[in-house]
């Protein structure tokens, strides 16, 4: 019975599992109530904007941090992606934030040449400039995993920090992208053009509000799913993904498959940092290339969304709630220290990654329920047979 | 089809196999030192750090091919062509100063390969019973954080690595959970357990640190004065000998009996043996009678404790504070060194040595070269690491029954 | 000795999800016989053997040794109960040499620490003298042939001090010439007071070694008898539940154009060692041809070779003429040659795939399935639905799971998608391997019906049966070499001897 529901069940449990986890660290090491301290990050989120009852002052409040949550979904989203589309072929991306950073650098770059050109066209050379960055930097491990075979967890993970490394070369004290107006005083680029903006199409522009990428977020999901189910290449990754073997007994090309599944799949995270960069950060500064989670954020987005698009549009949803709810500026110090709550966000994303992957976990959880006495005796016992041998 | 075409083709193979491209790793390795010399004179190390980099990968290239000796010469001779090039390109050194920044790197390189080698040790103890462990990374991260902790509360550097060591056994004992008894995918399992460690030492420095950092006067593993050493004639050999291993951290010195006990256990007792036996084939292990379980937990614990270890020295061993994530994917690098080494103690121990070697230097260069190529230079253990898998996997052959979960009949 | 059963079971039952592998099963093994268990594939033979070494636990029943009552939880207490059991796959380490091998988990060390290699040498050698089991301790098991990795499961056994020596399936992966020498090596264990479970479906065998025979059928046992009054028919009867028809109806072949060509062909393995060496041959429209040999002779690199999955090392393939010596297996497949894998599982199928899927593997990128990269899942749908009905698949339709099918419907999947691309070419790969008797006279059906099409077809296969029902012609591959060419009328011990090297390569 639980295999028919496994596809919602495992995710939804895992989550609530994760959450109840990370409610018990609260309480252990602070002694506040967790549920007041959810409740605080939930507020953060402005979900609320979406019930009626909140009116007035609350609900532009809301709106607000709505329109953040929102902010932080789309490349969630997009990341979250990228590590799908690779999971699909088999194939473990964990380099999403290196991709997801050279998409910010070439996007800086691109925003802050081309001055003079049309609004449309410089976003767009600068999108697909940025798309083909994060393409080529997960294609490299995509070429090592296809030609000799190095497993692309290692290959990404060392991409990572080199990315990180290069970035912060390039945007740091005495870097070739460094802003060096006001006598470089500061390790940041400067910012892009206005050409190069995305369009706000809720809230502020001055104040961040919410941009364009959100729906180009929401179209890479369709074709995402367009590409995987509709298209002989989307068969020949899933085919790739599910037997490597059996593909290339039938004659698909499995190093091309790989290398092409990479590839899409840094392109997504480089097009993350494109609209991250020309939607709302407008210039890349040091810390923030340095501390940047949202390629990791993908890895869970994409477990716990089981790598569909649908469940990766949930997860994303979920994470960026999370995230913005534990933000410094959402969150009332006063309740619960950000920084802490910054940290059991990633806590709460490694119990999810971690059950995430063991399905039989429920199996026990559910055979457990008779043990505790949750199933009567002449109810249906599901975990009567022994376990799938 | 002619004899002429089959002579091309194998002097076209002669010319692409490990040992040519061995031998062109050792001329690019010189090439790196010459480019500095007079009369080109390069003023700038980037040339010549690249030649050097170039033929070191072409070193490990043929090493992986089974060139060994040709293939190590390229590497040793890269690294030698690259430090004789950045000292050449700042010829004002005295002769003293040199025999000085010598005995300082092979210090720094010890010190930089002390916590790979100990992560990369535990990682042989997991992956050779069958069980990746990508986690080494979060085992390491949290050795360092509970050793800092452990020094502080204990008020004893001791206590402090044995609440490192505690800690990491814990975290390896849910990695051997999900691995062994759930059967989960051990790289997504290994990844979890690298998120939850950032997390949970993220938190909890945070909540017992906050924005003060471990203290100053956190209790640090004691260094070992070998006062001697300089003594030892003639005057540059005792400098050097002096510069290099006259004070160095207990760990460091550690490492070396870990290595041959390590080597030991695996190959020389019957629990290496049937470590081994149940990361080749576990079902051949459980029909006479070990237990497959048994084992791959406590070889995974056993990878929790050692990386721990390694995590411990770094933060009370080394930079005697914690830092939020500052293992900085050691715990990859480690696994890398273990894979290059071919899941051998002292193989292992010679990889870490090389990227051990490429931290030190990548720390060393912008005292010379300032600190915005500085900053790039942070990104060449990372490169040597990524040239280094690339060269070699594949090629290095892993225990049989790797990452597949075992399920009794 | 004692006159009662070393070992008795008692009514043993075991349940898995949906089958019942052994219903109330009575054995008794008395001290210094060798019995026989014989059935046909799933009649329950090696899960009772495996409750006997304690790797399953019974449902219901009890076990005896020497009429007292046990209880087998683990291999370990089989051990101690004076149990060994040579398995069907062998369970060796093959980095390891012989005498880590048998002595694994009951070391000799020094001083309780150390391993002491010498030591574990020489008691290896010492038993392999004192049983007639010629071993060499420090080869590593990879390097040693079958047999002796056989004689080296069988050490292991005698190393742990077991009385009880239970073979699963023996000779399945030797030749004649071979189980012959393992008969040998049994009566010489039962001349020094051990006793032997036998397990095997091949009568011929039991009825030349087994001093008693039990015989199952789907988890049943339907009788114990001794081999005297025992008979081929008899048993076979006894095993099947009804007259077994070895023989497959065809009629003569009408060879035509050859369509496969190989000439001096050579492949290497994936060490690098040459697998496949100098090989030529050529198979003609209209009949099958059996190549038979001792798994492990270049068979399978040279079905690789031919399917274009693996780059030759020199010579030359021709499919209709075409060179296609350095094709890609795609390119092969277009220019039709279809391949049925030896590992359905592994090779044949993507389990998680829907049969529609699954049947389009090869031609999901052509017109009608598909046209500019851009798949049309209803067609392959209807396609599916098309081809399961023609090639009598059951249990599923074109959107269900390959993994929900039974082994017999998912090798008929794979025939399906094999033979509808009309291939000129089929090369089948042990195809009926671990089919029950009804799917293994589907496929042995099919391939004549191809053959009688006009298509060349080369199959493979480990079961000299199979070869010599199905062939028009044989030919026998030996460490790589073809050495010899036979008529489907030769005898058995012939063709046995060619696959182990023996006689000359006088052929046909």
């Amino acid at each position: 019975m639980y295999q028919r529901a496994g596809g919602i069940v495992t995710p939804l449990i895992t989550a609530l599992f994760a959450f109840v986890v990370g409610g018990l660290v609260v309480v252990a090491t602070t002694g506040k109530n967790p549920l007041s301290t959810y409740r605080a990050i939930f507020d953060g989120t402005g979900l609320n904007w979406l019930f009626p009852w909140v009116s007035g002052v609350a609900r532009h409040d809301a709106a607000l941090n709505l329109q953040q949550t929102l902010l932080v979904m789309a490349p969630l989203m997009l990341t979250g992606l990228a590590v799908a589309f690779a999971f699909r072929c088999g194939l473990f991306n964990i380099g999403g934030q290196g991709q997801y950073t050279v998409g910010t650098v070439v996007a800086v770059q691109t925003g802050i040449w081309f001055a003079s050109m049309p609004k449309p066209a410089h976003i767009l050379i600068a999108i697909v400039l940025a798309t083909l960055a994060g393409a080529v930097w997960a294609g490299i491990a995509g070429v090592l995993r296809a030609t000799v075979g190095a497993h692309e967890v290692i290959t990404t993970i060392m991409l990572n920090w080199i990315a990180l490394w290069v970035a912060s070369y390039l945007v740091g004290f005495g870097g070739p992208l460094q802003d060096k107006r006001f006598g470089a005083v500061n390790p940041n680029t400067p910012d892009i053009v206005a050409s190069a903006k995305l369009p706000v199409f809720w809230g502020d522009p001055q104040l961040q509000g919410l941009h364009i990428g959100f729906f180009i977020a929401l179209a890479a999901l369709v074709v995402f799913w367009i590409v995987l189910s509709r298209t002989t290449l989307g068969y020949e990754v899933r085919a790739v993904g599910f037997n490597a073997e059996a593909a290339r007994y039938s004659g698909i090309n499995v190093p091309r498959s790989y290398f092409l599944a990479m590839a899409i799949s840094g392109a997504f995270a480089g097009l993350a940092g494109a609209i991250d960069l020309l939607g709302w950060e407008f210039h890349l500064d040091l810390t923030v290339v340095q501390s940047s989670q949202i390629g990791f954020f993908g890895i869970a987005v994409a477990l716990l969304g089981r790598n569909s698009a649908v469940g990766v549009f949930f997860a994303s949803l979920v994470f960026a709630a999370l995230l913005n709810g534990t933000s410094a500026r959402a969150l009332d110090p006063s309740i619960f220290d950000p920084q802490l709550a910054g940290n059991l966000t990633r806590i709460i994303q490694g119990l999810v990654v971690l059950f995430v992957g063991a399905d039989l976990l429920v199996v026990y959880l559910w055979q457990a329920r008779r043990k505790l006495g949750l199933v009567g005796r002449d109810g249906l016992e599901p975990g009567k047979e022994p376990a799938a041998s | 089809m002619s004899v002429r075409a089959e002579s091309v083709r194998s002097g076209w193979e002669r010319a692409t196999g490990p040992r040519a491209v061995g031998i062109l790793g050792i001329a690019l390795g010189a090439l790196s030192f010459w480019l500095a010399l007079p009369p080109v004179h390069a003023r700038n190390t980037v040339l010549p750090v690249a030649v050097g980099i170039l033929g070191a990968a072409a070193g490990i290239w043929a090493v992986s091919r089974r060139e060994r000796r040709v293939g190590w010469g390229a590497i040793a001779a890269a690294l030698v062509g690259i430090v004789g090039a950045i000292l050449a390109t700042r010829s004002s050194l005295t002769h003293l100063d040199i025999v000085v920044f010598w005995g300082a790197l092979v210090t720094a390189t010890l010190r930089w390969a002390t916590p790979l080698t100990f992560a990369a040790i535990g990682g042989m103890f997991s992956e050779r019973s069958g069980v990746v462990n990508i986690g080494l990374e979060g085992m390491m991260l949290v050795g360092a954080f509970f050793g800092a902790l452990g020094a502080d509360k204990t008020g004893s550097w001791e206590g402090g690595l044995l609440i490192a060591m505690a800690a990491g056994g814990a975290l390896a004992l849910i990695h051997a959970f999900f691995a062994i008894h759930l059967r989960a995918d051990q790289i997504v399992g290994g990844t979890a357990i690298n998120f939850l460690a950032l997390g949970i030492t993220g938190y909890l420095y945070v909540d017992v640190y906050g924005q003060q950092g471990t203290p100053t006067n956190l209790p640090a593993i004691p260094d070992v004065h070998f006062n001697w050493l300089q003594h030892v004639p003639p005057h540059q050999l005792g400098s050097f000998l002096d510069n290099s291993f006259g004070q160095m951290n207990l760990m460091v010195w550690l490492m070396f009996p870990l290595l041959i006990v390590s080597y030991i256990v695996m190959f020389k007792t019957p629990i290496g043996l049937r470590i081994r036996a149940v990361g080749e084939h576990p079902r051949a292990a459980d029909t006479v009678g070990i237990s497959v379980y048994a084992v791959r937990y406590s070889a995974v614990v056993v990878s929790g404790v050692l990386a721990a270890l390694g995590g411990a020295y770094l933060s009370i061993g080394f930079v005697h504070s914690f830092s939020e994530g500052m293992t900085n994917g050691r715990g990859f690098i480690a696994l890398a060194a273990l894979i290059f080494g071919g899941w051998r103690p002292f193989g292992a121990f010679g990889a870490a040595l090389l990227f051990g070697f490429s931290s030190a230097l990548a720390l060393r260069l912008p005292d010379a070269y300032g600190s915005s190529a500085g900053t790039l230079f942070q990104a060449l253990p990372y490169v040597l690491t990524l040239i280094a898998v690339a060269g070699v996997i594949g090629r290095s052959i892993p225990p049989a029954a790797i990452g597949r979960p075992y399920k009794k009949q | 000795m004692s006159d009662g059963p070393i070992l008795e079971l008692r009514s043993i039952t075991k349940r898995f999800p949906g089958v019942v592998a052994n219903d109330a099963i009575d054995f008794e093994l008395l001290p210094g016989e060798v019995h026989a268990l014989l059935g046909e594939n799933g009649a329950g033979k090696s899960t009772l053997m495996n409750i006997v070494y304690g790797l399953y636990r019974p449902d219901g029943g009890e076990i005896l040794i020497r009429g007292k009552p046990v209880t087998l939880g683990s291999a370990r207490e089989a051990i101690m109960h004076g149990i060994g059991m040579v398995h069907q796959h062998f369970m060796l380490i093959p980095v390891m040499t012989v005498a880590e091998n048998i002595v694994l988990a009951s070391e000799p060390t020094h001083a309780g620490v150390l391993l002491d290699y010498a030591a574990s040498v020489e008691r290896v050698r010492e038993l392999s003298e004192r049983f007639g089991l010629a071993v060499d301790p420090e080869a590593r098991v990879e390097n040693i042939g079958v047999g002796q990795e056989q004689r080296v499961e069988i050490l292991k056994a005698l190393y742990r001090g077991a009385e009880i020596l239970i073979l699963d399936e023996p000779t399945a992966v030797l030749t004649p010439q071979e189980a012959a020498e393992l008969f040998e090596i049994i009566r010489g264990l039962q001349a020094q007071g051990k006793s032997i479970i036998f397990i095997s479906h091949k009568l011929k065998e039991v009825v030349e070694i087994a001093d008693r025979i039990t015989v199952l059928r789907r988890g049943r046992k339907v009788d114990t008898i001794s081999r005297e009054g025992a008979t081929e028919t008899g048993l076979a009867r006894m095993m099947v539940g009804r007259e077994v028809l070895l023989r497959v109806e065809k009629k003569p072949a009408a060879p035509g154009q050859p369509m496969l060509e190989v000439h001096d062909l050579s492949v290497l393995d994936d060490r690098g060692l040459g697998a496949v060496r100098d090989v030529s041959f050529a198979v003609r429209a209209g009949e099958i041809v059996g190549l038979a040999g001792v798994d492990g002779n270049g068979q399978t690199e040279l079905i690789d070779a031919l399917a274009g999955l693996r780059r030759p090392s020199g010579g030359e393939i021709r499919v209709r003429g075409q060179d296609v010596t350095r094709a890609s297996a795609r390119r092969v497949l277009d220019l039709g040659v279809g391949h049925i894998p030896e590992d359905r599982q592994r090779r044949g199928l993507v389990l998680e795939f829907s049969l529609a899927e699954n049947l389009a593997l090869h031609d999901y990128d052509e017109e009608p399935n598909s046209r500019f990269g851009w798949l049309f899942p209803r067609r392959l749908i209807s396609r599916a639905r098309k081809l399961l009905r023609e090639f009598d698949v059951r249990g599923g339709g074109p959107q269900t799971r390959a993994s929900a099918l039974s082994g017999g419907n998912q090798q008929k999947v794979v025939i399906a998608r094999e033979v509808a691309g009309d291939p000129d070419v089929l090369i089948a790969a042990q195809p009926t391997r671990g089919l029950d008797v009804g799917a293994i006279e589907y496929v042995h059906r099919r391939l004549v019906e191809v053959r009688d099409e006009g298509k060349a077809v080369l199959l493979v296969s480990l079961e000299l049966d199979e070869i010599r029902a199905l062939s028009d012609r044989i030919l026998v591959i030996y460490e790589g070499r073809i050495v010899g060419e036979y008529d489907p009328k030769v005898a058995e011990e012939d063709l046995g001897i060619a696959m182990t090297g023996g006689g000359s390569a006088a052929a046909a």
